[in-house]
């Protein structure tokens, strides 16, 4: 028979199973983050024009060009969203529309320079809200 | 009497300006095209039209005849170059072995002969093997020379049936030693665009025809207003979401520490 009762001993594994989710969810917040930061600055360098090696040089490039720019854009929105929601988590509080509507408004901020990009930005993040809202349903 | 006075001063009036009319067209050419030159990717002068990458995609194109022979000309532009294809297409075994295509340049809009003063010409030396020279000549008082530093390029290709030339012509060079026309952006120059079968000129010329071509002016280096506050609000946009960027990792790492805390 064991010497530690039953209750004492789920309650340590509950524990247990708490402190691994926090260490999972503070890890996922720093590693979604850092993704983010790079993607950020991929971003910074393709949409301010600062890295120009795809345009000019035909409608290939050019599209080669807008994709890089877009997939950029909403990978750092879907990485900022992911480690800003799990950073709330962590301090007991709900994302709420204020933070989301920033981080879509500033991802959508980077595509100032170009038309095309923005269009399909645009699109693409609504495509995200969509996909994000509907795995919070289930 | 007054009235036969006014009919032979009218006749005379009338053989006047017919001899004039005759005597200003046997010493200019006389343009038949106009073609307005513009901005846009500069092609490959190799004479093969590379569809894949747009090349010529945003040439002015135009189709212009050569007495009876119809020729595509298409013309393009950068800060550079003028870049002009001229493409024949003929039925088997009308291609001459030995044929050519010239640019001789006016330096300036006029079409009269004495101010074509440059030329570039594309000779095929065996047309089946595309063999060809481009030559560059300066021309005085219709007799041509070859200029002692070739200015510009010229590249053709016989393609099944169409020959294919290209020519790229520097505009506002400033090493101009004098043997080419000095083309400046936003003027326009008179080509006259020959054919012809054998490598003497201009006795070769077989058939020629006048087009002015208008160089579009440099696009203003001056950034707009509106590309001005583009630009601020893009350095403003990444300012600000990059120092939100640091003060979230500064806040991430405050949490690392107040997690620390409770936990002990």
């Amino acid at each position: 028979m064991s010497k530690i009762p039953k209750q004492k001993k789920n309650e340590q594994k509950l524990k247990k199973k708490s402190k691994s989710d926090e260490n999972f969810a503070f890890r996922s917040v720093i590693v979604s983050a850092i993704f983010g930061g790079i993607f950020f600055v991929i971003s910074l360098f393709f949409n301010t024009e600062i890295i120009t090696i795809f345009l000019n040089r035909g409608t290939f490039w050019t599209f080669i060009d807008i994709l890089i720019k877009v997939i950029t854009i909403l990978l750092f929105f879907l990485f900022m969203i992911t480690s800003i929601g799990n950073y709330k988590e962590l301090i007991g509080k709900p994302l709420n529309w204020k933070e989301l509507l920033l981080v879509f408004l500033f991802s959508i901020g980077q595509t100032i320079l170009n038309v095309w990009v923005f269009i399909f930005t645009l699109f693409g993040l609504v495509l995200l809200l969509i996909y994000l809202y509907i795995i919070q349903e289930f | 009497m007054k009235k036969r006075t006014f009919r032979v001063v009218l006749c005379i009036a009338i053989v006047l300006f017919t001899v004039n009319s005759l005597l200003f067209v046997l010493d200019g050419y006389g343009a038949s095209e106009e073609i307005d030159s513009k901005f846009g990717e500069s092609p490959v002068i190799d004479g093969y039209i590379d569809l894949q990458s747009d090349e010529w995609v945003k040439a002015t194109k135009k189709e212009i005849f050569l007495e009876d022979l119809p020729i595509k000309c298409w013309v393009i532009q950068n800060d550079e170059n003028l870049y002009i294809s001229l493409q024949i297409e003929l039925e088997s075994g009308y291609h001459n072995t030995t044929e050519f295509i010239g640019i001789i340049i006016s330096n300036s809009s006029s079409e009269d002969k004495e101010n074509f003063k440059d030329a570039k010409i594309i000779q095929f030396s065996n047309i089946s093997a595309n063999q060809f020279t481009y030559f560059d000549y300066y021309i005085n008082n219709s007799v041509f020379s070859i200029d002692n530093e070739n200015n510009g390029n010229g590249v053709a290709k016989m393609e099944g049936y169409t020959s294919v030339y290209e020519f790229s012509i520097p505009i506002k060079n400033d090493t101009n030693s004098g043997e080419d026309v000095a083309l400046n952006f936003g003027d326009s120059y008179a080509f006259n665009i020959t054919y012809g079968d054998t490598t003497s000129y201009p006795n070769g010329i077989k058939k020629s025809t006048i087009v002015l071509i208008n160089l579009e002016s440099v696009p203003s280096s001056l950034p707009t207003l509106s590309n001005v506050f583009l630009y601020v609000s893009c350095i403003v946009i990444f300012s600000v979401l990059g120092i939100l960027y640091g003060f979230y990792i500064y806040k991430i790492f405050k949490l690392k520490e107040k997690i620390r805390r409770i936990k002990r």
